[in-house]
């Protein structure tokens, strides 16, 4: 099925199927309620789904003919996500927005996520290569390994096998021992060494005869060994299994970046090692929601969610990183893990993050009192300061951690900016740091309750 | 004669598995490559290579077991593991059977 830009097509992916003519999604063939400018937003997304499609594309797509803030985007995104999953589209920071979900084949519905799906059920097509320098075995073993509906590329030797595998994405290798150029061994050598390669699972293919050689490669990291001739009912276990347990690594990698995202030294894999601690100067960010736990348990986790789900965006659009959840608050730090984009440094990048939260938080208030709901109210404190951050904790369980009195700083403000009935508050440095800055004005000296001489405080205004 | 240059299960299984098409193109791509590495066998005993002896008769074997060629594979598998031979005369014997191998294939690929 092709992803061409052209008129949005009907469409199964997954669980879910797009009816363009009626304007509907269903989820497990049921219909689903969705506002009209999501249903585009949707069509938009799963019409090209090859790429990720700039927010200003978009935009043009779902309000053609306005003028329309990003943020309008992000809430109609998270509506989405909430109907879909959050894995279903992603967010590509500074570039724009990703369907992930594949087209299903025709007529069978397949479940998206890897561990929902049933032992025993159809293996999603593949991509495979096939490394061997024997011209017979390799065009068989290419020939079964399509005939079990996978796409296949093949390389002659070693050397032309790893220029592949760091080129384009395979799902698994298939691999001779014995290569020109560069043989098995040393193919697995090079991967043990390049992260990047980890991910991709290796079944070696050999006749070569002992159990020392098939015991080298399991050492060296391959997945699996087969004698030649391969068996073909064989073949078909090995490679479902390997695929099935790449599904499920995947999986794992992708709820590791959640949790521990994009941090410096992070390597992903079974040895991947904790960050360095450092100390550093960075700024602080420390948001809460009030009055959300007036509606039913349901509702009120369904709303953290997806209220969470828009301050990531908010954070992460400003290159931030989100240190801690709390449901209805979080922590974010802005040049902490990795210096903050552009020349105006983290303190702004901050800023930004929160005017943007308090524009979110706006528009999604204003689609809540549209069905009659309450409002949220949204407090933000910022601070800048040295802190020390880096990974802590048990080896069960560890976050990205911030330690600092900035850090103290930002929750005291933020629970300042609460009494005082919401709002952004920004601690001197921050706002000394961005003095000089046309950001500067909109910051505001207040007084503090009780004529408080612990600190100063300024409040974000509007623009 | 047939059922012993070449096992027939091994190969009817080859055919059910790749398709019957299949297995004639494979069979063709085993004429082109198997005479490259006979010649591989002899420069490597005439030069005392054996690593690159060993190699050859190791993808010969490989490929006469892919087929069921029972008798060529084991031909090839005491060559690979018997170290360099002093003269060509097993080579030989090997390219003898390389012959009545691939007869024995193309007559059972073409039926």
């Amino acid at each position: 099925m092709s992803a061409a830009d052209s008129v949005p097509e009907d469409g199964l992916f997954g669980r879910f199927e797009i009816l363009t003519a009626q304007r509907q999604l269903r989820v497990d063939g049921q219909a689903v309620a969705l506002g009209s400018r999501a249903f585009d937003l949707l069509a938009a997304l799963a019409a090209r789904r090859d790429r990720v499609v700039p927010k200003d594309e978009l935009i043009g797509l779902v309000w053609p003919g306005l003028v329309v803030e990003d943020n309008n985007l992000q809430v109609q995104i998270s509506a989405l996500r909430k109907v879909l999953g959050t894995q279903a589209i992603a967010t590509v920071p500074g570039r724009g927005y990703q369907f992930t979900v594949a087209a299903a084949a025709a007529g069978a519905v397949q479940a998206t996520r890897a561990p929902e799906r049933s032992v025993g059920a159809a293996p999603q097509p593949a991509r495979l290569l096939v490394a061997d320098d024997n011209k017979v075995n390799r065009l068989l073993l290419c020939r079964s390994l399509e005939l079990m509906g996978h796409e296949v590329a093949s390389a002659d030797n070693g050397r032309a096998a790893l220029a592949k595998l760091r080129g384009e994405r395979f799902d698994l290798l298939l691999l001779d021992l014995e290569m020109p150029e560069l043989d098995g061994f040393a193919l697995l050598e090079q991967r043990a060494a390049d992260t990047a390669l980890h991910g991709v699972p290796v079944i070696v293919t050999s006749s070569l005869e002992g159990v020392a050689q098939v015991a080298r490669c399991i050492e060296l990291g391959a997945d699996d060994y087969l004698h030649k001739p391969v068996n073909p009912v064989l073949l078909k276990a090995r490679v479902d299994s390997s695929l099935e347990r790449k599904r499920l690594r995947d999986r794992q990698a992708e709820l590791l970046a959640r949790l521990a995202p994009d941090l410096p030294g992070t390597a992903q894999g079974a040895d991947a090692a904790l960050p360095d601690a450092r100390r550093t100067t960075a700024t602080l960010l420390c948001a809460c929601v009030s009055q959300v736990d007036t509606l039913p348990p349901h509702d009120t986790l369904e709303l953290l969610s997806r209220w969470t789900t828009l301050m990531f965006d908010a954070v992460e659009e400003q290159g931030g990183l989100v240190s801690q959840i709390g449901g209805d608050s979080l922590v974010a730090a802005f040049g902490a893990h990795r210096p903050a984009p552009g020349d105006a440094g983290a303190p702004w990048a901050a800023l930004q993050a929160a005017r943007e939260m308090g524009e979110l938080v706006a528009l999604f208030n204003a689609e809540r009192s549209a069905s009659g709901s309450a409002a949220l109210m949204l407090s933000v404190g910022i601070a800048s300061g040295e802190v020390v951050a880096g990974q802590a904790g048990t080896p069960r369980r560890s976050a990205y951690v911030c330690v600092g009195a900035a850090v103290q700083r930002a929750a005291q403000l933020e629970a300042l900016a609460t009494q005082r009935g919401g709002g952004v508050l920004v601690d001197a440095a921050t706002q000394q740091a961005l003095s000089g800055d046309a950001a500067a004005h909109v910051l505001a000296p207040v007084a503090l309750p009780g004529g408080s001489t612990l600190m100063q405080a300024y409040a974000l205004g509007p623009d | 004669m047939n059922d012993t240059v070449i096992d027939p299960h091994v190969f009817d299984e080859l055919q059910a598995n790749a398709g019957a098409d299949f297995v004639v193109e494979l069979v063709d791509t085993f004429a082109a490559e198997a005479p490259t590495l006979l010649t591989e066998l002899r420069a490597a005993q005439v030069a005392g290579a054996a690593e690159r002896f060993r190699r050859a008769a190791h993808a010969l074997k490989s490929n006469a077991s892919t087929f069921g060629a029972s008798r060529m594979a084991t031909l090839a598998r005491a060559l690979e593991l018997g170290g360099l031979p002093p003269d060509t005369a097993a080579v030989d014997t090997l390219a003898r059977e390389f012959e009545t191998t691939l007869a024995a294939l193309q007559a059972l690929a073409r039926q």
